[in-house]
């Protein structure tokens, strides 16, 4: 078998959390809003951000994808370029999963009316709006692009050290509240805003997509010269 | 056959150059001991022939070939460090199951056989595992992996007596029936003393000894007998080692022997004993450092 296949499978061999911590922290979390959504007394749609905590979990997941996983893969002579797409990989089975989850789960909902409780925790009006396979995508390019910002985050903190990685979000706020600047002085926030506004699920989902693509080429250049220990 | 080449490897930290133009090989089937002390530049040169980091300057070649992000080269090569990290949820079957699918001459029968052998517990997660019981898993990974360079880095730690002899006796047998070379870097000489065909000893960053094991044993030798004839032969010669018991002592001598001195230490009855590689290499260490400061001290001179 290939071994950038073989680091997937390494990546799923402690199923704990890649597959049941997710699963935990999804089934608490709905569990905890349902029984919100019931306490409300209230009977129009209701929509909680719990959602939001199996989607979190992605960032901590690229953290320990890295962190607890690439120096013992160094110890099985794998190659740094094996491990990044092995992972990569990895990570966008979860994701595309999480996808999964949230449309069948979204689907339930319409069937049920909330649950039975007019209370919804997967299914997002606007998300929805394009159809349930782009609500899918959307949901899983978001769990993508956290993990591969917790992963690039670990990379620069295992190859830079902690002051590498306070450097390096430094350098980000600069950057953001240079482009806000630059905005602002051209006068564009109307621009931007109207472009922001107009954006529907699949063009932000490409959005997301090609943010994540620039995160993970910085990731692989970052763990190139990584050292394990 | 040279399966390891390392071409003038300098390897620099902030502060300390780790090594300092090492040029050394590796033959094919043969069980290395990599000796030096503590910060001597043996981890740091195991590091680089894996490519788990990076040359400041010189050359590594690995089966011919430059190891880094070369997975043909890799998956032949088996380094476990010395406080190597684990995935932090993983039990010891994890990490072998993982270790499994990159080594493709692993054996799961010596596994399973190691893990009974040194009572390792499957049911623990790794990092609730005891100092001893960690080295284990790494034994295990390193022996197990078969891979035809296999590099043990102070894997004792935390081992007690019967777990290394476990370690040495398992390494022997298996060495024999599937020959690899096996480079292992420690701090117990004696310990490993016999286990070991050639001796690369390294101090301060640089190749202080590379020889056979039984060449560096003959560098030195021990003479044992009544002291007055004992202190009579060793006049003049460079003493590592000296010990007494009443009348009787035991000297360590640097240099060899000739059949003239042999002869002669025959007829006075006293007796040659073999030498301890331990003392010898400590002696040697403690020597260059001695030289080299005086260097240092003539440099300042001038």
């Amino acid at each position: 078998m290939n071994r950038t296949l073989k680091v997937v499978r390494m990546q799923f061999v402690n199923r704990y959390t890649f597959v049941w911590m997710p699963l935990i922290i999804l089934g608490a979390s709905w569990a905890m809003s349902v029984v919100i959504f019931a306490l409300i007394p209230y009977d129009g749609a209701k929509y909680g951000g719990g959602s939001q905590a199996p989607i979190w979990y992605f960032f901590a997941l690229g953290i320990v994808a890295l962190s607890y996983s690439f120096p013992f893969s160094q110890a099985l002579s794998i190659t740094r370029r094996e491990f990044f797409l092995g992972t990569m990989l990895a990570a966008l089975v979860t994701s595309l999963i999480l996808g999964i989850v949230f449309v069948v789960g979204g689907a339930i909902e319409q069937a049920t009316r909330g649950w039975g409780v007019n209370g919804y925790f997967f299914y997002l009006d606007w998300v929805w709006r394009s159809g349930p396979f782009a609500a899918g995508l959307f949901y899983a390019s978001i769990g993508l692009l956290l993990f591969l910002l917790g992963f690039w985050g670990a990379t620069v903190y295992r190859r830079f050290g902690p002051l590498g990685l306070t450097v390096a979000l430094v350098a980000i706020g600069v950057a953001l509240i240079a482009l806000i600047w630059v905005i602002t002085q051209v006068q564009a926030w109307p621009q931007v805003g109207a472009w922001m506004a107009g954006l529907d699920v699949p063009a932000l989902t490409g959005v997301i997509l090609l943010v994540t693509i620039v995160v993970g080429a910085g990731s692989f250049a970052t763990l190139r010269r990584a050292v394990p220990a | 056959m040279t399966v390891i080449e390392v071409d003038r490897l300098t390897k620099r930290y902030r502060e300390t150059v780790a090594l300092d133009d090492v040029t050394v090989s590796f033959d094919e089937n043969i069980i290395y001991g990599l000796l030096g002390r503590n910060g001597a530049g043996k981890t740091t040169l195991m590091s680089i022939l894996t490519a788990q980091n990076f040359a400041s300057a010189g050359a590594v070649r690995v089966f011919g070939e430059d190891p880094y992000e070369n997975a043909h080269v890799l998956s032949r090569i088996c380094f476990v460090r010395e406080g190597q990290r684990y995935p932090d949820d993983a039990r010891p079957p994890h990490a072998f199951r993982m270790a499994r699918l990159f080594f493709p001459n692993w054996s799961q029968e010596l596994a399973d056989e190691l893990v009974t052998a040194f009572q390792l517990p499957m049911k623990t997660r790794i990092k609730k595992l005891s100092r001893g019981q960690l080295s284990a898993v790494g034994v295990i990974i390193g022996l197990a992996s078969r891979a035809e360079i296999t590099f043990f880095d102070e894997p004792y730690l935390g081992l007690d007596a019967v777990a290394r002899q476990i370690f040495y006796d398992r390494l022997l047998e298996d060495y024999a029936e599937h020959p690899r070379t096996v480079i292992l870097s420690s701090h117990l000489i004696d310990e490993v003393a016999n286990l070991i065909e050639r001796v690369v000893v390294i101090d301060g960053g640089r190749i202080l000894l590379d020889e056979e094991t039984d060449a560096v044993r003959d560098r030195a030798a021990t003479v044992v007998g009544d002291s007055d004839a004992v202190e009579a032969f060793v006049r003049g010669r460079e003493v590592i080692h000296r010990e007494s018991l009443g009348r009787v002592a035991s000297v360590t001598v640097l240099g060899t022997l000739t059949d003239d001195d042999r002869r002669a230490l025959a007829a006075s009855g006293v007796e040659v004993g073999p030498v301890s590689l331990q003392q010898l290499i400590v002696r040697l260490t403690q020597h260059r450092a001695d030289q080299s400061g005086r260097d240092a001290a003539e440099g300042a001179l001038r």
